[in-house]
């Protein structure tokens, strides 16, 4: 059992809960928001061990929690999570460790989380 | 020599110039309108002649000499007659009522010796100031109705005509007051000095002359250069184009554009279904293919083939110049006028440089069409790739959750095969599956929209209960949806895409109206056409957003992305739907207070293929 938690944040509810079930079905502890500014909440109360970051959402977008997120002085690794064409792009901007481009396949969301996971 | 003297002597060498001039003119030019002059001004000429000859005693003053002379004034009427008929039109009736005068009072000069009966002077004088004052008139009317230097010239014969007018009833006056017979002479040359000048400027005028009538029009024309290829589109340039040239020349214009397609010349702003081949003979072909300017006098009879279409069109003698930018042959400038003597030979040399002046601004509005066209081209390449990329991100959205969770189920069922089924899951895959299908549906309509072709199959519908049913299918205490209509609104529509844009309008006024309230929809009949409006009391749309609400992918500022599903395409079909039945969708809104959505038809269809 892994004790401290991923954040998983993404505006799309069924993302939210598929990624989280998959995560907890593999022993992780997972906590779940649906924009920025509810996983700067989590994060400051939970010092997540790696962030499933969604870059297009209301209220504050991947952005702007990245660099909230940094001016608290929290390094957790981070992987972008977009259906967007510039995944890899917005990921590098933001200086993320990974990126999963949408749709993702399970094997590809459980080596990403298994290679940075507590790193 | 007598002050008298002089200006008699100075006015008959006035009219003789005249008449040489006319003469040499209508010698080198013989059309009838030439010709006219020239015979008008003989008259004068002729009586100046016997007038001299008798002076040095060639001819004896006598009853005969005084009718040939008193014959050759009442002449001169009919000769202005004739005149007018070449720049005007005279009604046959008139002529020949004029000719008939004019024989009975010329035999009844040579019968009844001076001292005429004063019946018959009266009689005289009548017939030439009802023709004078005639053509006085014709010469206003026609000077009304052209411009530029041709109004000029018109106005200027009209002035000789008034002046001719005051000379024989100056001269009539010598009878009434033969004591004052000298006064009347010097007034009457006066008169006959001032219309001969007159009629020369009007008739022949000079071409420094000409060239100073036609100056303030041109000067005007040539100085927009910069101003015209701006205008909003190449009609209103060939429109203020063909204005310019016409009012310079106191004509008609029309510019003909040369179409590499069809290899022909179009008259855009004439008849935009005509065809002009440039291997045909008349004169804007002509000049199109000899890339020079060309004159053609009197149409009708040079061009049998073209009598119908030139007197139709009242291009009797007619003016072209090539209109060509360096290399590039862009069509030809056609000046017109119905009536022959309004052009003189040197106007061609005008009409080149105004369709140089025409090129020019073609040719700087072709290029700034071009400029138009790669910045559409690149919107077009632009608005394309955003479209892709937010269908694309639309789509992954519910594939990223079909995808993962059935890897999911898979990956349980594998570790522990005698699991239950995992309802929850598989209802959500439903769920997905669905949306994703609503996507792929909404994004094939979207292109439809853009390609027009949404509208297919239309019937006879009564849309009242087409709405009411979709009305009630959505009705609910939350959202109250009520129709009103008072009388059947029936139109040939595609009734699939009616319901559709219904739907729409009514799934959206409910879907922004979270805190609940009532839907209204409105049908009515009004001016040939359809109305129906939905209104709502929901969250509305910000003013800014009111301009681009029926935008592709738009959606207005006020809209949580979170709470209202969507891509932004709803309404851009709705707009298609009504667009592409002939009409069109409006929409009037306060935030926080409601919306109005209101679609115009026509009832029936539209022949027009805008989108064909």
């Amino acid at each position: 059992m892994h004790e401290a938690p991923i954040l998983v944040i993404d505006d799309d509810l069924a993302i939210r809960d598929t990624v989280s079930e998959i995560l907890v079905f593999e022993g992780y502890h997972v906590v779940t928001a649906a924009n920025g500014a509810d996983g700067l909440r989590f994060a400051e109360q939970s010092w997540p061990a790696l962030i499933l970051l969604d870059m297009r959402m209301p209220i504050m977008d991947g952005w702007a929690f990245t660099h909230a997120l940094r001016a608290r002085g929290a390094t957790p690794p981070i992987v972008v999570m977009t259906a967007a064409q510039d995944a890899r792009r917005w990921a590098q901007e933001i200086g993320a460790t990974g990126y999963l481009a949408k749709p993702f396949e399970l094997h590809d969301l459980l080596d990403v989380v298994a290679r940075l996971y507590g790193i | 020599m007598s002050a008298d003297q002089l200006v008699q002597y100075l006015s008959w060498t006035v009219f003789v110039l005249i008449f040489v001039s006319t003469s040499i003119w209508a010698a080198r030019h013989p059309q009838r309108a030439n010709i006219d002059i020239a015979l008008f001004f003989s008259a004068p000429t002729a009586i100046i002649a016997i007038g001299t000859a008798a002076v040095f005693g060639l001819v004896q003053a006598g009853p005969l000499i005084n009718a040939v002379n008193t014959s050759l004034l009442l002449a001169m009427g009919y000769m202005l007659l004739r005149i007018v008929d070449d720049f005007a039109i005279v009604s046959v009736w008139l002529m020949r009522g004029a000719g008939a005068a004019l024989a009975v009072l010329v035999a009844g000069a040579f019968v009844f010796q001076p001292p005429r009966p004063n019946w018959l002077n009266l009689l005289m004088l009548l017939y030439l100031v009802v023709v004078l004052l005639y053509a006085a008139g014709a010469f206003i009317r026609e000077s009304r109705r052209s411009s530029g230097v041709t109004r000029r010239r018109m106005r200027s014969v009209a002035a000789g005509s008034i002046l001719l007018v005051q000379l024989f009833i100056i001269s009539s006056l010598n009878l009434v007051a033969p004591a004052l017979q000298n006064t009347w002479q010097v007034l009457a040359d006066i008169c006959g000095l001032a219309a001969g000048v007159c009629y020369f400027l009007g008739f022949t005028p000079p071409r420094p002359l000409r060239r100073a009538w036609q100056e303030p029009e041109l000067r005007a024309f040539l100085g927009r250069p910069a101003s015209l290829p701006r205008l909003p589109d190449t009609q209103a340039i060939l429109r203020a184009l063909e204005r310019g040239a016409a009012t310079s020349l106191g004509a008609n214009a029309r510019i003909g554009l040369w179409s590499e397609a069809e290899r022909a010349l179009i008259f855009p702003q004439g008849d935009p279904t005509y065809r002009l081949d440039p291997d045909e003979p008349i004169p804007p072909a002509r000049a199109f293919r000899d890339q020079a300017p060309v004159f053609g006098a009197n149409i009708p009879s040079n061009y049998p083939t073209y009598a119908e279409y030139s007197r139709r069109v009242g291009a009797i003698t007619v003016l072209a110049a090539p209109i060509t930018a360096g290399e590039r042959r862009l069509g030809v400038l056609v000046a017109y006028a119905s009536r022959t003597p309004i052009f003189a030979e040197d106007d061609l040399a005008l009409l080149q440089l105004l369709a140089d002046q025409a090129a020019v601004i073609l040719e700087s509005r072709a290029l700034i069409d071009e400029a138009t066209r790669v910045r559409a081209y690149e919107e077009a390449t632009r608005l394309k790739e955003d479209f892709l990329s937010a269908a694309a991100h639309d789509l992954k959205t519910p594939l990223t959750t079909l995808v993962a969770r059935t890897q999911l189920l898979e990956r349980r069922a594998q570790r522990d095969p005698m699991a239950p089924a995992d309802l929850v899951s598989i209802q959500l895959l439903v769920n997905e599956a669905q949306r994703l299908k609503r996507l792929v549906l909404e994004l094939l309509d979207a292109a439809r929209a853009e390609q027009g072709r949404l509208v297919s199959v239309r019937t006879v519908v009564d849309l009242v209960p087409l709405a009411s049913q979709i009305c009630q299918r959505h009705d609910s205490a939350r959202h109250p949806c009520v129709v009103e209509a008072s009388e059947p609104v029936i139109g040939t529509y595609d009734q699939i895409r009616i319901q559709q844009l219904l739907e729409n309008l009514i799934e959206n006024a409910i879907k922004y109206s979270p805190a609940g309230g009532g839907v209204r929809v409105r049908l009515w009949n009004e001016d040939q056409q359809t109305h129906l409006t939905v209104t709502d009391n929901g969250i509305g749309i910000p003013p800014e957003d009111l301009p681009h609400i029926f935008d592709r992918f738009y959606r207005a500022h006020n809209v949580d992305d979170r709470r209202f599903a969507g891509m932004g395409l709803g309404l851009f079909i709705c707009r298609g739907i009504a667009e592409q039945h002939g009409g069109q969708i409006r929409v009037s809104s306060r935030p926080a207070q409601g919306s109005t959505f209101h679609v115009v038809l026509p009832l029936a269809r539209e022949e027009v293929a805008i989108y064909a």
